[in-house]
């Protein structure tokens, strides 16, 4: 088990640095220059280049990855160029919102994928089963955009049941809850589906094997056979797929951040790149990068730990 | 085909598909407004008679607006997924086929390509190249093609080792016929029905970006685009949001039912992807 | 003209309220916080990045540091430009070259730093138009000869030649935020964003980045209060979400997008007033002389005969604007009655042809604001009509600000440009961007006339009115005569605020933090 976490570790060291590096390439092609956007239109050529050379943009790009990357290992990701705070303390303070979101989207997920998914199992062939069948796909078709602004305008707009926008008063955690609502169901809803069809396969796998058969015949009770045996099986596939899942929340995210205008790291990347911030940029996609990579890494770790064939394999 | 139209599902979806279809192909007969022709004084209109889905904030038809957006979805949805079919095989054989290190590069890359939200991906893409539906495509790509060569990947080094291949080598044919004649023409099958499930995920995208403002650019009338319009003018009138997000419902419900049938039918082995 | 920096594209999030379907009655109560008069929460449109008044980026962040900081004079709201003290007892032009002022008594900074001295407004004022210092607002003091301090609380400003401006858009700006030369030498650098020395009506208590920022009554502050105990800012970019804010309840006031203000005077939202501000701001579409087809005059005289410029302001803002004869707004020495060229299609195509032109095609850059998009739409229109193709492209902020400009690469390739810049109420914060020094840095059209350098600077030192007003006329003139100009429109100022605030607002509708009070 150790052999394979440390594998499964170096590599997404080597991943992340990568993507890094990528990530730096396709940023030097952009047009467009911080410093001018930093000190706006009353400044001179020689404030901008001062300014340049004090942000380190005056370096050759492969001078700048490396103190980026070197710096990145000690927790220094620079300073931004608008207000010269670092970067890491910026994205700190929105990474928990973005968390927040993800989190409540797997929530939602979960909270309706799973038992819509046992019980189109359990009622296997009924008119049930297909309404499940289609929802699934339903909303896995659906763009959650598109979700996330039809049910800002049907619950928050017209019913007004909900908050619009915004993360709630800081400090209040029933108000950020409540804000929470709309915009992580716009994130978990597509995965509603597919846990729920994970879930729904593997617990029909489950319900014929051997084992449930003895328990069948020793008189247990079906709905203890379902819940106690079926369901926990069920539950390694869906971590597997919650952890493919979650570079999509990701993305969800993003949009979610932006129609409910929420803060987050979505949003602040965006941000960034429409201000030419590139220190924020590169540092806040970092930690997206790692923080994706970090939640794969450990839904791979659980499936590895409660599934030995997957260990042997890699 | 027969099965296929077994499944309630599979018709319907097929319907929906040759609904959209057929209405972007044929936007011009259908309406008779050219989609592009402003005109402010008669803006935010009612549906009626002559404007079945009212007009939006320069007083054009939404109707005709929504059906020349579907030219567009369909058109980046089925050039862009080809082109990474295209680009993804390629790579996915060179990969799978090729020596060690290069597959073990190409892999690295691929993966860390994948770990970035496609969104931000976008925003930098376009952000280099202007809104376009170039970028785009380009976008949509750079999204599709990791999965695609991965996949090809995998099928072409199983393929590596059976017997046929083993056989056309130790018989001296060249490396691009075995992969021409021998391992192409077995990988390709489940790929193209995998990546005729992905469109209505292109579509989302190009209807994501456009709505972002990253995408066509004004005033060609994506649905993205229309449902930004919407959004943006919700307090005067609902139609225009709806007339954007709508069609953008409909037609990745109808290809995902389509697809989704069309791989059960012929292929179950994909259902695990 | 202040760079508004824009930290995210508006064109996104623009939500409904209850007033497009029906009333408002809220399913959870919002924590009203201006409910016992005492505490007020206003909308910024982005987060404050500098406290430092001579490296301020945005108008918001001015906002605050008027609050905080005792300037010498500030404006006082109403619809007239006028100013009332601040920081000084007296303030006084002695001639065209000196100004003698003389400190309040009690002014003290925060932090230990004592009372403030005739020496404070010495440093910050020379501090400003030092070259050394690179603040963008030197040119506020271009004519500065020095600040002599006279007696411990008293001093004069001297100038060197005469300055026109410095009663409009000098003296009453935050550039003349008096700040502690104790408190500045002890931070060795400029400002960041935690204040020093503050000593205004308000001090800073909390900044809670990208989300509120707090100001405090100034307990020390003996003189005209502000009007309320706490003023609280959150800063959001799109100001249709700060609509929707305003109507659940979670702000008192925010400005509103120009192309919001019909519909809610039509139906405002509960308990809200929608005032309308004249503008001091302008908008015009731009035409780059240097790069084909605009080399060609006749081309550009076409282009401003083929828009509809009324069209394009009514679509864009909903009617709520009205189209404007140049870049100085009525108000203002130098606004003109009238345009010289006017919509005339058929006189577009004459020349058209009689340039032998038959499938022109061109491209205009926009800054991705709704508004902008829309205008631009419209004169797209305009061109197909008259057989010009134009493409519209939309850039974010953080490209549009950098697309004239000979630092990056564009500049060369920009064709046609709808730019909009913020004003102070003096017309050589119009003027300035367009003379020849400006080409390449703000002067993205790269206009290039001797004689309007020559007027510019002397409308700088000329001090009578009535001579200006012919001075920035002319400007203007020469500026449509060069075919690089469509006067667009001035905009409108929509305010939208409790009807239990009683806002302060400069004549054009910005905000006056230290004016608000109760109604």
């Amino acid at each position: 088990m150790l052999v394979y976490a440390t594998k499964r570790l170096g590599l997404a060291v080597v991943i992340v640095s990568v993507a890094m590096l990528l990530l730096f390439c396709m940023i030097y092609l952009i047009p467009g220059d911080p410093a001018s956007v930093a000190l706006g239109p009353r400044a001179t050529d020689a404030m901008k280049e001062a300014l340049r050379i004090r942000m380190g943009l005056d370096q050759p790009i492969w001078v700048q990855f490396w103190n980026f990357y070197s710096g990145a290992w000690t927790g220094d990701l620079g300073v931004e160029v608008l207000s010269e705070r670092p970067v890491l303390t910026v994205v700190l303070e929105q990474l928990p919102f973005t968390l927040a979101l993800i989190a409540g989207g797997i929530t939602w997920s979960v909270a309706l994928g799973i038992p819509l998914g046992c019980w189109a199992a359990v009622k296997r062939g009924s008119l049930a089963d297909r309404f499940v069948g289609v929802v699934s796909v339903a909303v896995i078709a659906i763009p959650s955009f598109v979700i996330a602004i039809y049910a800002l305008l049907i619950f928050a707009v017209t019913l007004r049941w909900l908050p619009a926008i915004g993360a709630g008063d800081p400090g209040d955690l029933g108000d950020q809850l409540i804000h929470l609502i709309l915009p992580s169901l716009a994130v978990g809803l597509g995965w509603v589906g597919y846990i729920a069809r994970m879930v729904r396969a593997s617990m029909l796998e489950v319900l014929e094997a051997s084992h449930i058969r003895t328990a069948r015949a020793f008189g247990l009770p079906e709905r203890q056979i379902t819940y106690r045996y079926a369901l926990s099986i069920a539950i390694l596939p869906t971590v597997t797929l919650l952890g493919v899942g979650i570079g999509q929340m990701l993305s969800s995210a993003v949009f979610a951040e932006i129609v409910f205008a929420r803060p987050g790291i979505g949003r602040l990347v965006f941000d960034a790149i429409l201000t030419r911030n590139f220190p924020l940029v590169t540092g806040a996609v970092l930690v997206t990068t790692v923080l994706f990579v970090l939640l794969n890494l450990i839904a791979d770790l659980i499936v590895g730990a409660l599934d030995p064939r997957v260990r042997s394999s890699f | 085909m027969r099965r296929l139209l077994r499944e309630p599902l599979g018709v319907f979806g097929l319907g929906l598909v040759i609904l959209v279809v057929l209405s972007a192909v044929f936007a011009d007969v259908v309406t008779q407004f050219d989609p592009n022709r402003i005109s402010p004084r008669d803006r935010f209109m009612d549906p009626s008679t002559t404007n079945l889905l009212g007009t939006d904030q320069l007083g054009r038809d939404l109707f005709t607006r929504v059906l020349h957006g579907g030219r567009i979805a369909l058109y980046v949805a089925l050039v862009s997924t080809a082109i990474s079919l295209a680009i993804g095989i390629v790579l996915g054989l060179i990969a799978g086929y090729g020596p060690r290190w290069l597959d073990n590069l190409m892999i690295l890359i691929f993966d860390a390509m994948k770990s970035f939200p496609t969104v931000m991906l976008a925003l930098a893409l376009v952000t280099l190249f202007g809104p376009s539906l170039t970028a785009v495509m380009v976008v949509v790509i750079l999204v599709n093609v990791p999965g695609y060569a991965r996949i090809i990947r995998t099928q072409t080094i199983a393929l590596k080792s059976s017997e046929f291949v083993t056989a056309a080598q130790s018989m001296g044919a060249s490396t691009g016929r075995i992969l021409r004649v021998h391992i192409l023409p077995n990988v390709i099958g489940p790929i193209v029905i995998l990546a005729s499930m992905d469109i209505p995920v292109v579509i989302a995208i190009e209807a994501g970006m456009s709505f972002l403002g990253l995408g066509v650019r004004p005033p060609t009338p994506s649905w993205g685009s229309i449902l930004n319009d919407g959004f943006a003018n919700i307090r005067e009138t609902p139609w225009i949001a709806i007339a954007g997000g709508v069609p953008i419902i409909i037609t990745t419900l109808g290809f995902t039912f389509l697809g989704e049938t069309l791989r059960d039918v012929f292929d179950p082995r994909l259902k695990g992807r | 003209m202040s760079h508004d920096i824009k930290t995210g594209p508006s064109r996104r999030s623009v939500l409904a309220g209850a007033s497009a379907f029906g009333a408002a009655t809220l399913a959870f109560p919002r924590m009203s916080l201006s409910q016992d008069g005492t505490v007020l929460t206003v909308r910024s449109y982005s987060d404050l990045q500098i406290l430092d008044p001579a490296y301020r980026l945005s108008a918001p962040e001015g906002d605050i540091m008027r609050a905080i900081y005792a300037g010498l004079i500030t404006n006082e709201p109403g619809d007239d430009w006028t100013w009332t003290p601040y920081g000084v007892d007296m303030i006084e032009q002695l001639d065209e070259l000196t100004i003698a002022f003389r400190l309040r008594d009690n002014i003290g900074f925060t932090d230990g730093y004592g009372q403030m001295t005739a020496d404070d407004v010495k440093f910050s004022i020379e501090r400003v138009a030092n070259p050394e210092n690179e603040s963008p607002y030197a040119g506020d003091w271009a004519a500065l000869r020095e600040v002599e301090v006279t007696e411990e609380r008293a001093g004069l400003i001297h100038l060197n030649e005469p300055f026109a401006p410095l009663w409009n858009s000098t003296l009453p700006t935050t550039t003349c935020s008096i700040l502690s030369r104790a408190a500045l030498d002890a931070l060795g650098g400029r400002i960041a964003t935690e204040p020093v020395a503050q000593s205004g009506r308000y001090l800073l208590t909390e900044w809670t980045p990208r989300q509120r920022t707090v100001l405090r009554r100034n307990p020390d502050w003996a003189y005209e209060p502000g009007g309320y105990d706490e003023i609280i800012i959150l800063p959001i970019e799109d100001p249709s979400t700060a609509e929707l804010g305003f109507e659940a309840g979670d702000i008192d006031y925010t400005w509103t997008a120009v192309s919001s203000i019909a519909r809610m005077q039509e139906t405002p939202p509960e308990g809200g007033v929608v005032v309308e501000k004249p503008s001091l701001a302008y908008v015009w579409l731009g035409m780059n002389k240097d790069v084909a087809p605009f080399d060609n005059p006749n081309i550009r005289r076409a282009v401003q005969h083929a828009i509809d410029t009324e069209t394009v302001v009514d679509a864009a803002y909903f009617g709520a604007a009205s189209t404007s004869t140049g870049i100085i707004a009525p108000g203002l020495p130098g606004h003109r009655e009238a345009n010289l060229y006017g919509y005339d299609p058929d006189r577009a195509r004459e020349l058209l042809a009689q340039e032998g032109v038959t499938d022109l095609s061109i491209t205009l850059d926009i800054l991705n604001q709704s508004e902008r998009l829309t205008a631009a739409q419209v004169i797209q229109s305009n061109l197909a009509d008259v057989g010009i193709a134009c493409e519209i492209k939309q850039n974010d902020s953080g490209t549009f600000w950098t697309l004239g400009s000979e630092d990056g690469d564009y500049w060369d390739q920009l064709q046609m440009i709808i730019g909009r810049f913020s004003m102070e109420p003096d017309p050589s914060w119009a003027t300035v961007w367009f003379t020849p020094e400006q080409i390449g840095v703000w002067n993205w059209e790269r206009f290039d006339n001797a004689e309007y350098a020559e007027l510019h600077a002397q409308g700088l030192t000329e001090l009578d009115p009535s001579v200006r007003d012919t001075i920035y006329k002319r400007m203007q003139d020469i500026m449509e005569e060069s075919g690089q100009y469509v006067f667009l429109t001035h905009e409108v100022t929509g305010v939208l605020h409790r009807d239990t605030v009683e806002p302060g607002l400069k004549p054009n509708g910005e905000p006056l933090l230290g004016e608000f009070r109760p109604a």
